[in-house]
């Protein structure tokens, strides 16, 4: 595998990231958003007395793990499938690159690009809450920023086997979307359902949690802004008291870098053989 | 220059090649013809490595499915159907320029051969399935390769394109350039192929030189007025 290949590929993928309309509407809808809550957690810092940037982590805490995968699977599913569908990518192929520069510039394309939107909206909403505020700690804003980094890249290679998968657009964005509903909510339902009807124990129901990248970058999210682990209940004092608090971090951090390897590895597998039309 | 043993590819259960065996001499340029199916787009996308395959292609000796990028090199592909997603038309050569390790600037000189110079900077969304099928013409010549790969070229085009495309396509073949075309049009593959191999089901039927004015198509004998 050659880097130069690689990097022209991501470079044109992040062009066509940046031409797209959808996805330039989804990061100025984030932006926006994100200016938003900072502006009102702001508002409610000066009525109650707390630090303008505590508030509105907590709060972008929220909207991260609500859009970032949303935006993050659809764009991962169109990635491939998109331009198998319309031809572009027998095109491509047709060039001297390898398949393996291919997938690869694609995916890190599109991780430079949630990138830079997600900087985009957290540096600007960081910006008016610390020009404003002049108070709060500014490292678990930017621990904040570093896990949606994270969560993005897992949802994007999610995406991507999404795409590899369902070789279709119409196909891609259902999957994705139905990806994202199982990871933000069902998950949830069924692991409370499961640990209900079962009598999980809190340990089993760590480990559940480890099965979803959302989760964890909730409980990632949750340990940056508060520290206190019993906030998460008895999973997150199982994982606190077996782990410590750094060795929780940690791990989850390595499950987010795991989510991020493990479908985009086997999404290559499928790709390297692929038929390409 | 291309070499082609016991090729075979099956999608799914169906069998779309089957044994297909041939060669292709340095200069020369063969037509693959056969009804609808019969495998001929098939065997183009093998010898780019888009399909998985049993067998053995070499394109000027490399192997095309472990050696791709060294085949590929040799390599110009113009397919049936072109996209270029939203890049503007010298946006999408110059892409394909610093993929191929070319000057850029060459880009100015492959859209002037194509006639397509006035419209570099549009977007290739806008175009015509004409100016799509004359840019990637120009990508596939970008790098003067010795080697053309021709999917119906002509299938999106009206008449005057057609001929256009047919002269240019000529004076590609007296330059001397190895050429592989799918076709079904008669007009074409007389005017390009030195010979002709007729597929079936995936099967090598039979293979015909093209004689002046002599156009041999699916295994009958269709007359065509004027000289070659």
């Amino acid at each position: 595998m050659r880097l130069r290949e690689t990097s022209l590929i991501a470079g044109r993928e992040v062009r066509e990231a940046l031409r797209s309309r959808w996805f330039a509407a989804a990061a100025v809808s984030f932006l926006l958003l994100a200016l938003a809550l900072s502006w009102l957690g702001l508002a409610g810092a000066q009525r109650s007395g707390l630090a303008g940037f505590d508030r509105t982590t907590a709060a972008l805490l929220n909207l991260t793990l609500l859009f970032v995968p949303l935006v993050a699977l659809s764009l991962g599913g169109l990635g491939v499938a998109g331009e198998l569908e319309d031809g572009s990518l027998a095109l491509l192929l047709s060039h001297p690159v390898t398949r393996t520069e291919v997938y690869l510039g694609k995916y890190l394309g599109m991780v430079a690009s949630m990138g830079a939107s997600i900087v985009a909206g957290f540096g600007a909403a960081g910006l008016v809450v610390g020009v404003l505020s002049g108070g709060g700690q500014v490292r678990p804003f930017l621990e904040l920023v570093g896990l949606s980094l994270l969560l993005a890249a897992a949802s994007l290679s999610l995406g991507t086997l999404i795409s590899v998968m369902t070789r279709s657009r119409a196909r891609a964005v259902g999957a994705a979307f139905a990806a994202w509903l199982a990871l933000v909510y069902l998950c949830d339902l069924g692991a409370i359902g499961l640990a209900v009807a079962r009598n999980l124990s809190p340990g089993q129901v760590f480990a559940l949690s480890l099965g979803n990248p959302v989760e964890q970058a909730r409980v990632l999210g949750t340990l940056a802004l508060t520290n206190r682990p019993e906030v998460l209940g008895p999973a997150g004092l199982f994982g606190a008291d077996h782990f410590g608090p750094q060795g929780l971090t940690l791990l989850l951090v390595f499950a987010l870098v795991a989510w991020s390897l493990g479908p985009l590895i086997a999404g290559w597998s499928i790709f390297r053989k692929a038929v390409v039309s | 220059m291309i070499e082609v043993r016991n090729l075979l590819v099956d999608l799914g259960e169906r069998r779309v090649i089957d044994g297909l065996s041939f060669s292709v001499k340095q200069g020369e340029a063969v037509a693959l013809v056969g009804p609808n199916g019969s495998g001929k787009t098939s065997v183009l996308r093998c010898l780019l490595g888009l399909l998985p395959y049993r067998g053995q292609i070499t394109i000027g000796g490399h192997d095309a499915w472990r050696e791709p990028v060294a085949a590929r090199t040799l390599v110009g592909y113009l397919p049936q159907r072109s996209a270029f997603g939203d890049a503007t038309a010298d946006e999408a050569l110059r892409f394909i320029a610093r993929l191929r390790r070319l000057d850029p600037s060459r880009t100015v000189a492959a859209l002037a051969r194509v006639g397509l110079a006035a419209h570099a900077h549009e977007r290739t969304r806008t175009f015509s399935g004409g100016m799509q099928q004359r840019l990637a013409l120009a990508a596939a010549l970008l790098s003067d390769p010795p080697v053309l790969f021709f999917d119906e070229p002509t299938a999106s085009l009206d008449r005057a394109g057609q001929q256009t495309f047919l002269l240019l396509a000529e004076e590609l073949r007296r330059e001397g350039r190895t050429l592989v075309l799918a076709s079904h049009r008669a007009e074409e593959i007389d005017r390009l192929a030195d010979r002709v191999l007729t597929l079936d089901s995936g099967r090598l039927s039979a293979q015909h030189d093209v004689l002046a004015g002599v156009v041999p198509l699916f295994g009958q004998v269709a007359l065509q007025g004027g000289p070659r």
